[in-house]
């Protein structure tokens, strides 16, 4: 029945059929319909509602590049669409659901974030406002994530100049992060590392400026879940600089 | 405006046309009630906006039916563009037909325009002049198709090429050049060249291109300012037609006077005192001024990672210097120069970041860049990142861009994103072939970039879970005689905190004997081979970083049933081989991997087993004479066998080591020495019949896995030169002139001939490094990225094979895949 629909000519029948599908739930099929008749209906009443279907079909088959792309067109097209604020914020949504872990190219995760917030500014009190503002939470999270784990990175390679220099950056760039925590405590880390290992020249000023990480840590943080290692490594250091006193 | 005012009545269309006239309306933009004037603006709008469609040959406007109040209807006048019916080519190959109409897209339904017929014209004019035929004629006629069932206009076109005779140049004379002679200037002119009867320059024609010429006339000028004349020049250049086959080229030059360079003074330089970076500069007072040769010690762009001025401050972090040789004075013929230096602020890395990587997580990344935050910017660190990046083989290593972004002189800092193109870097083979006197099916599954800790996490199925920089590889053989299952993997970074490559493999193959009577394989008779292996491996920073330490632990176990060949005396038994190799490499050789043109590769290991007879307390001793005893039997001596070879007691030692020198542009001489060992802790005991090598032939290791290595001879039958089951010590020396023919990207040619000699024999007594087989010969390699390394060699053995008189003769040699 199907396959006689396909090859049919009538394009009413396409659209009835793939319709009927659609509220069915085969997406494939309906689909696959869709792609034929919707160059044939442009301009056509019928082309709003098709359009509408086309895209969350995409949608629902985890199309999201294309359900995203088409879900914008139908907005641009139709912006007085009772349907149009659902099909912008699943537009949105699609692009988020594109945006691969946060380890990847983040350019994906960036153009996310870009497409839900104009979202949240177009539509700020839609029914999805709080959905979308979770989204965004979401993909900010995975560019501090990427930054963070960088940084972190650095420090587990023993690279602890570019671990320090990158967890700088980061606290610049994500002031308020949920990872503040983690990086003030990896930061001093490094500087306690790069502190012992320092020649002796160096040391003191090295050991000034880990135990200065170690203040900002535990002023932000004073019961941090790292405290028992931060002391650790505090206390090793006023060690080394009492030694490195004794020394010279 | 000029004239009167109309208002349009109606707009009608004329004319031969095929299209719809309310679409030609609707695209004039003229609309019915507008008000026109005569040569007024929207009047000529319309025409510009048909015109530009190029779908019409003639376009007129007519105002018509004009009424008392100003009222006009317009009347658009109309011819279709013909349409390509049909074109003959003649004067050139059919296969060049083709090409010709799909580069000029003369395609049926083009529309012929006055453009198309032109540009194909001076297309195919140029086209044939720059192949060397100068006195190429092409005509382009065109004819309407009569009689013409279809309504539109169409025609046919007719292109005529007379390439005339190819024009080969007969002579190129100079005049007025004293200083340097004419043949010195005829070899500075790269593309033009005369006729010549010289065998050695048969690829270089003798055709006329003229951009090539004009391109070859500032070599030439080059060529003097390189030797001082830098007011040379070119007054005059003449061709003379001798016929319609042969022209001459006359050119005068005018070479002026001989400079040389006068004082060079440093200013502004604090970094780098003048001493050194005169060493840099290398140029003396009183040298002949080269304006080439000086720009180039200043900064070479052809070499990036070159020795030169500008680098000795780019890769120390002055990455806002500026470097400008400046002349101060030309008294007489002597150019003073002031080379003047900007050092500006040391600059560091802010952020680093990498682009594009859509498979490849961060972490395999981020661990091979070599520009980190907070470290002093290098050029030659940003190179050698770029190379490395490629060298994974998760990128396309020419796509790898840095881009060096915010630059900030005051802060002296700058941040850098490299952006890369992922690859694929999986490989699926699946061939068979005869060899090994049957049919031979493979399949090979190689996944690098595979991430083994998404192998449970179906998500990451697309169609195999990547990006964690780890390989792994699944291998099946097999043919009627054997079967060969393998798996491997590796890591390269073991525990993510520095680069400890782990690699383990696992391996099993059954052997069967050929049955002479059946013609087929007795799979009564086998011999199975399981291995297992864990090897680390781990780059040194000391001596330098190019040094790999590498160790490995494997086992393998041989099992054999009702296998009676030279190798054992026993048919049913077991054998075990455990041992630890660790092995030293350097290697060096740069630019090209498959056509490397300088550097060295060393690689020294040893293999070793435990010196079980230490302690296992059985007497060899006794073994061994009741083995020697002529009396034992045959059944006994199998049973002392297998207590000989139950645990694989040895050790072996190979060095090996190729040099790569480019002894004349592109030309790369490859020596190389290479020496194994296979020793016994206990010569009662005696060497293990296992890890042998195999001297001769083309040195492909077969799908044997008892440890044998299969050594390259040129010139003598695959390991014809090692006794049949295999010599205990070989030695090697070779000789390869290699020249490549093209280095592209599709494909890397080169052409190559070789000496060498090798011996291989079973004791040192019989060892003589010098007593050597000999041979030579000449082959050609062809590398391209989807098959691999192919290549054919043909080597003349100078010297009898083991137990024969005469000299071996000629042998050729198929060779797949690297050799290493």
């Amino acid at each position: 029945d199907f396959q006689k629909v396909m090859k049919s000519e009538d394009i009413a029948l396409k659209y009835k059929k793939g319709e009927e599908l659609f509220n069915e739930g085969k997406y494939k099929k309906a689909n696959r319909l869709f792609e034929q008749i919707v160059p044939k209906y442009r301009g056509k009443p019928q082309a709003e509602k098709l359009m509408y279907m086309h895209s969350m079909c995409f949608y629902k088959l985890e199309q999201y590049y294309l359900s995203g792309y088409r879900f914008e067109q139908f907005v641009k097209s139709y912006p007085n669409s009772e349907k149009a604020e659902e099909a912008a914020f699943l537009s949105a949504k699609s692009y988020y659901e594109e945006s691969p872990i946060y380890s990847k190219d983040k350019e994906e995760t960036v153009k996310a974030i870009e497409k839900v917030q104009l979202f949240i500014n177009a539509y700020p009190n839609s029914e999805y406002a709080e959905q979308a503002n979770v989204l965004v939470k979401e993909l900010d999270f995975k560019l501090e994530k990427k930054a963070f784990e960088i940084a972190k990175q650095y420090n587990r390679i023993y690279d602890y100049k570019a671990s320090i220099k990158s967890f700088n950056n980061f606290l610049l760039d994500f002031p308020g992060s949920s990872l503040k925590e983690d990086a003030l405590y990896y930061r001093f880390n490094s500087e306690y590392n790069l502190a012992v290992l320092s020649v002796p020249e160096l040391k003191d000023a090295r050991i000034a400026l880990a135990l200065a990480d170690y203040k900002t840590l535990l002023k932000a943080f004073p019961n941090t879940k790292y405290l028992e290692e931060a002391n650790e490594l505090k206390e090793a250091l006023e060690k080394e600089r009492t030694n490195n006193e004794i020394k010279s | 405006q000029n004239g009167d005012k109309y208002t349009i009545n109606d707009i009608v269309v004329t004319g031969n046309t095929s299209f719809n006239a309310s679409t030609i309306i609707t695209y004039s933009r003229l609309k019915k009630g507008q008000e026109v004037y005569i040569g007024g603006e929207k009047i000529g709008e319309a025409v510009t906006k048909l015109w530009k469609s190029n779908l019409f040959s003639s376009i007129d406007i007519y105002f018509t039916n004009i009424t008392e109040d100003n009222k006009v209807d317009v009347e658009i006048n109309l011819s279709d563009l013909p349409e390509l019916n049909e074109v003959r080519i003649e004067g050139v190959k059919k296969g060049k037909k083709e090409e010709i109409i799909d580069e000029n897209n003369l395609k049926p339904k083009v529309k012929v325009t006055e453009n198309l017929v032109n540009t194909t014209k001076n297309y195919l004019t140029n086209k044939y002049k720059k192949k060397g035929f100068l006195n190429t004629k092409v005509s382009v006629l065109t004819s309407e198709v009569q009689n013409d069932s279809v309504e539109k206009q169409r025609v046919n076109m007719f292109v005529n090429i007379d390439k005339g005779n190819k024009v080969k140049i007969k002579s190129i004379s100079f005049n007025g050049n004293e200083k340097l002679k004419d043949k010195k200037l005829r070899k500075a002119m790269k593309n033009t060249k005369q006729k010549s009867l010289s065998p050695l320059r048969l690829l270089k024609r003798s055709k006329y291109v003229e951009e090539d010429y004009k391109e070859d006339l500032v070599s030439l000028i080059d060529k003097y300012k390189e030797n001082g004349y830098r007011d040379a020049r070119v007054i005059k250049d003449s061709i003379i037609y001798i016929d319609d086959k042969t022209i001459s080229l006359v050119i005068d030059v005018e070479e002026g006077e001989k400079y040389t360079f006068g004082k060079i003074d440093f200013v502004g330089n604090t970094v780098y005192t003048d001493e050194f970076l005169s060493q840099i500069l290398r140029i003396e007072e009183g040298d002949t001024y080269n304006g080439v040769e000086l720009k180039k010690r200043i900064a070479n762009d052809e070499k990036p990672d070159g020795l030169d001025i500008t680098n000795v401050y780019q890769n120390t972090g002055y990455m806002f210097s500026t470097i400008n040789p400046v002349e101060v004075s030309a008294d007489g013929n002597v150019i003073d120069l002031e080379i003047r230096i900007t050092e500006g602020k040391p600059a560091y890395f802010n952020s680093v970041s990498v682009k594009g990587n859509d498979i490849t997580n961060d972490h395999v990344i981020y661990r091979e860049i070599r520009t980190r935050p907070g470290e002093l910017y290098s050029r030659a660190n940003i190179i050698r990142t770029i190379r490395e990046l490629g060298q994974l083989g998760f990128f396309n290593a020419q796509a790898i861009v840095p881009d060096i972004k915010n630059p900030n002189p005051v802060d002296g800092t700058l941040d850098i994103e490299y952006t890369v193109e992922e690859q694929g870097s999986s490989q699926i083979e699946l061939q068979g072939g005869y060899g090994g006197g049957g049919f031979i099916g493979t399949l090979g599954l190689s996944f690098n970039n595979f991430s083994l800790k998404n192998i449970f996490n179906g998500e990451a199925y697309k169609p195999v879970p990547r990006g964690d920089g780890q390989s792994l590889a699944l291998r099946l053989q097999a043919s009627q005689f054997f079967q060969t299952y393998s798996f491997s993997f590796s890591e390269p970074w073991l525990g993510g905190k520095k680069p400890f490559q782990l690699s383990t493999s696992i391996s099993h193959s059954r052997q069967f004997l050929f049955d002479p009577q059946t013609r087929r394989a007795d799979r009564s008779r086998r011999f199975n081979i399981t291995g297992i292996t864990f090897g680390l491996s781990t780059r040194l920073k000391e001596p330098d970083d190019y040094f790999l330490l590498s160790q490995a632990l494997s086992f393998q176990h041989y099992d054999l049933q009702n296998y009676n060949t030279g190798l054992f005396t026993f048919g049913d038994g077991s054998s075990n081989n455990l041992s630890y190799t660790i092995g030293l490499t350097r290697n060096n050789t740069y630019n090209d991997p498959i056509y490397p043109t300088g550097g060295s590769n060393f690689a020294v290991s040893a293999k070793l087993s435990l010196p079980y007879s230490l302690f296992n307390g059985v007497d060899y001793g006794a073994l061994r004479e009741e083995r020697e005893n002529p009396n034992t039997t045959q059944e006994r001596i199998a049973e002392i066998d297998q207590e000989r070879f139950k645990w694989l007691e040895f050790y072996k030692v190979k060095f090996k080591a190729d040099w790569y020198a480019e002894v004349a542009k592109k030309l790369v001489l490859r020596p190389s020495i290479e020496f194994g060992f296979l020793g016994a802790y206990n010569n009662d005991r005696g060497v293990i019949p296992f890890e042998r090598f195999f001297l001769g032939g083309d040195g492909l290791g077969n799908f044997a896995l008892d440890g044998r290595e299969v050594i390259q001879l040129r010139g003598y039958p695959n390991q014809s030169l090692s006794s049949q089951d295999g010599g205990s010590i070989y030695n090697k020396f070779s000789l390869e002139l290699r020249y490549p023919i093209t280095l592209g990207q599709g494909a890397k040619i080169y052409a190559l001939s070789f000496v060498e000699g090798g011996s291989s024999v079973n004791s040192f007594r019989d060892f003589n490094p010098f007593n050597l087989q000999r041979s030579a010969g000449l082959g050609v390699r062809i590398f391209m990225p989807a098959f691999g390394l192919l290549g054919i060699d043909f080597g003349h053995g100078f010297d009898p094979l083991p137990g024969l008189s005469q000299k071996n003769g000629w042998e050729t040699h198929f060779i797949i895949g690297q050799q290493f």
